[in-house]
């Protein structure tokens, strides 16, 4: 976007577009990191926030665990826990 | 600049295509932001959604803005796109002089070659407008994806008096010169220029061009889905588009949406896995929307996983 023509951006990844400032990004990752273990538990997930660190900590019923920073490796990591992708669609 | 204005003749008009994604509105608002049009452009934004999202980044009192939602402008929209025309000419024709020039940003799937022949065989338009160039954005990130997948990109490519790609910063140089090559062969006249967010940016020195893509022989099978979405806020939204993204963004030819967020409307864009930075924009009534083109789409069943989202 250029600065002259177009809307301000939101800073930083852009699943963080709904939270401007440090406090709004600490409960944005706190309520995603919930909800991620909740639709993953049924799977064998768990999802933790990684606070103060920033990131997801992701852990399987094999012990095998992962830390990723955003959703996008999120979903990766999740995929290799597992051994194959989750479907949002379909799980 | 080039003089667009034909005064006490014909109207000018511009036709800018691209496909799904191609940056047409950046292009557009960065070029009108410019007055490279002259001054009294109107803008036609054409869009295959029902609910418009690109007419909203063209805001600003330099031009104005008319949105023809719901079909492309080359089949189902054609109608309404000259209804629109006529309008335009005969508010010039009963005098008023300030609007200089007709920008018609058309849909991603819609062909610039078709609009200008419906509008050449209009016994009234060819009359009061003349075009001045159809200038086609394209994708060089996925174009060359797109010239194999799609016949539709094909002949946005051969109808252009213009070709300018963008997104080229990050396209690889050997991908670039094989696209470049490809464009070449599609229409031999128009030398490919490139654009940085609407602004002219020299093509770097391209390697040898890799082998020639297979061209699709026909039309991609797309699906276009509207969602008016459920309660939810940003932050459960992006994570469902983000798992829809990770495991289909191959099939997903384009996102785009506004939703509503805490400090205004989250503007969102997407191509395929790569998300555009939300824009900001003021705060909208009414629950947010967005619009995918993909492949083997259906409503009910995004719907319920992003209540499964919303809910969790």
């Amino acid at each position: 976007m250029c600065m002259a023509c177009g809307h301000p951006q939101a800073p930083g990844h852009w699943t963080e577009a709904g939270a401007q400032s440090p406090g709004a990004r600490l409960r944005a990752r706190a309520e995603a990191a919930g909800v991620l273990d909740r639709l993953l538990r049924p799977l064998g997930l768990r999802v933790d926030d990684c606070h103060p660190v920033p990131g997801y900590r992701l852990a399987h019923v094999t012990g095998a665990v992962l830390i990723v920073q955003t959703p996008e490796d999120l979903w990766q990591g999740v995929e290799s826990l597992l051994g194959r992708p989750y479907d949002p669609l379909h799980d | 600049m080039t003089d667009h204005t034909d005064p006490g003749t014909r109207l000018g008009l511009t036709i800018l295509g691209g496909y799904l994604g191609a940056g047409k509105t950046t292009w557009a608002r960065h070029q009108l932001h410019l007055g490279a049009f002259g001054p009294g452009v109107h803008v036609l934004v054409n869009e295959a959604a029902h609910a418009g999202v690109d007419d909203q980044l063209l805001p600003g009192p330099a031009q104005d803005v008319t949105l023809l939602a719901g079909g492309c402008a080359c089949c189902i929209g054609l109608p309404r796109l000259i209804a629109s025309l006529r309008d335009l000419c005969d508010r010039r024709s009963a005098g008023r002089h300030d609007l200089g020039h007709i920008l018609l940003e058309t849909s991603g799937l819609a062909d610039p070659g078709a609009i200008a022949r419906a509008l050449a065989a209009d016994p009234v338009l060819t009359r009061h407008l003349r075009i001045t160039a159809i200038i086609t954005l394209v994708d060089a990130q996925n174009g060359l994806d797109q010239l194999a997948r799609d016949a539709r990109f094909q002949a946005q490519v051969a109808a252009a008096d213009r070709l300018i790609l963008t997104k080229t910063e990050t396209a690889p140089p050997r991908d670039l010169a094989t696209l470049c090559a490809a464009l070449s062969r599609l229409n031999p006249a128009v030398p490919p220029e490139a654009a940085h967010l609407g602004q002219p940016h020299p093509l770097p020195d391209l390697p040898p061009p890799g082998p020639l893509p297979l061209l699709a022989d026909g039309v991609l099978d797309l699906t276009l889905v509207e969602l008016d979405l459920p309660p939810v806020n940003w932050t459960r939204f992006a994570l469902w588009l983000s798992a829809l993204l990770h495991l289909r963004g191959e099939g997903l030819v384009r996102v785009k949406g506004l939703i509503p967020g805490p400090d205004g409307t989250i503007l969102l864009q997407a191509v395929h896995r790569h998300v555009q930075p939300p824009e900001i924009l003021p705060p909208q009534d009414g629950p947010g929307h967005i619009v995918l083109f993909g492949q083997g789409l259906d409503a009910a069943t995004l719907t319920r996983a992003l209540q499964r989202f919303a809910t969790a």
